[in-house]
């Protein structure tokens, strides 16, 4: 693993300690003055806050509209009140946090994305199942013309690699993440974990399908492993 | 429960070897997003490292990249020069 410069933020995020402001942003530091005060100035900007949130909102909904094809634009707009209400609550949680290194409607605005994208994943996988592998061997034999012509070498070969260089684990986070393309955060819910813990899973199993690889010469040699700590 | 799958797709089979080095957590993605996203828009940043650790990490998790792609059609359509 890199290690990179910079002090620890939340999240074990890269937050150099002496970096200085980058970003001219007299409304947002109006608008933040005004959420830590009380009274009128504060309410105000509150519904101002949510406003942008709202914006952002609606606009990740529009994005992934190809995900919910049954949903109407009803149902889209309660999506995105909601989620704007959440990403609110979660601003204004972190809001001493904000270190003025972005303008603060861009540091706003992705809350309000976050929140939103992950609504529409949830309930865009809500009827659907989860598949999850339990064994080592499950690749078919019998694989479509198709198929095989998509496959290159690389693919063959990290189909080996799946089978022989992860744990069973690994193998089913991998393939529900890149193979069967569950979005991570859902299936993050599902197995009671966390976005940053399968994220994590899967970097190591990254790491460990291509020294697989590079050991079979498909691969250039990695610099360094990835770290092995996790399942 | 065991299940076939067909042969990896090429595609498929290029998410499974992307490096994700150096190491940047989704957490902490999510966290230097705004930073990144505005010095991309500008053009480029006093921290290369940061840069980098983001680029590669937005290479590997879907999610991550579609909200940044999300924040940088924001900030678009907020304008060339955003006023904020």
């Amino acid at each position: 693993m890199t290690a990179l410069s910079g002090g620890a933020a939340p999240g074990g995020a890269l937050a150099p300690a002496s970096v200085p402001r980058q970003a001219q942003d007299a409304p947002g530091d109006r608008l933040l003055e005004a959420l830590r005060a009380d009274g009128a100035a504060q309410t105000a900007a509150l519904r101002e806050v949510h406003l942008l949130m709202l914006r952002a909102a609606r606009h990740q909904v529009w994005r992934m509209g190809a995900m919910l094809p049954g949903v109407g634009t009803v149902v889209r707009e309660e999506i995105a009140c909601a989620a704007a209400d959440d990403a609110l609550t979660a601003l204004l949680g972190k809001l001493d946090t904000f270190e003025g290194r972005s303008r603060f409607t861009t540091w706003a605005y992705k809350f309000a994305i976050l929140q939103a994208a992950t609504e529409v994943r949830r309930l865009a996988w809500a009827q659907r199942e989860v598949p999850l592998e339990d064994t080592g061997t499950w690749w078919a034999t019998e694989a479509g013309p198709e198929d095989y012509a998509e496959a290159s070498d690389l693919a063959r070969a990290v189909t080996q690699a799946l089978d022989h260089a992860l744990t069973d684990y690994q193998r089913r986070i991998a393939v529900a993440l890149l193979v069967d393309e569950v979005p991570i955060d859902v299936l993050a819910e599902r197995l009671g974990t966390t976005r940053g813990a399968l994220y994590k899973t899967l970097h190591v199993a990254r790491g460990r399908i291509r020294a697989h690889l590079a050991a079979g010469g498909h691969l250039p040699a990695p610099a360094a492993p990835a770290e092995e700590n996790h399942r | 429960m065991t299940r076939s799958h067909p042969m990896l797709t090429k595609r498929q089979a290029e998410a499974l070897v992307v490096d994700t080095e150096p190491w940047l957590s989704c957490e902490s993605c999510f966290h230097l997003m705004d930073r990144y996203v505005e010095a991309e828009r500008a053009g480029g940043s006093p921290d290369p490292a940061m840069m980098t650790a983001m680029q590669h990490h937005l290479r590997a998790c879907a999610a991550c990249a579609e909200e940044a792609e999300s924040l940088r059609e924001l900030l678009e359509s907020d304008g060339g020069t955003q006023e904020d």
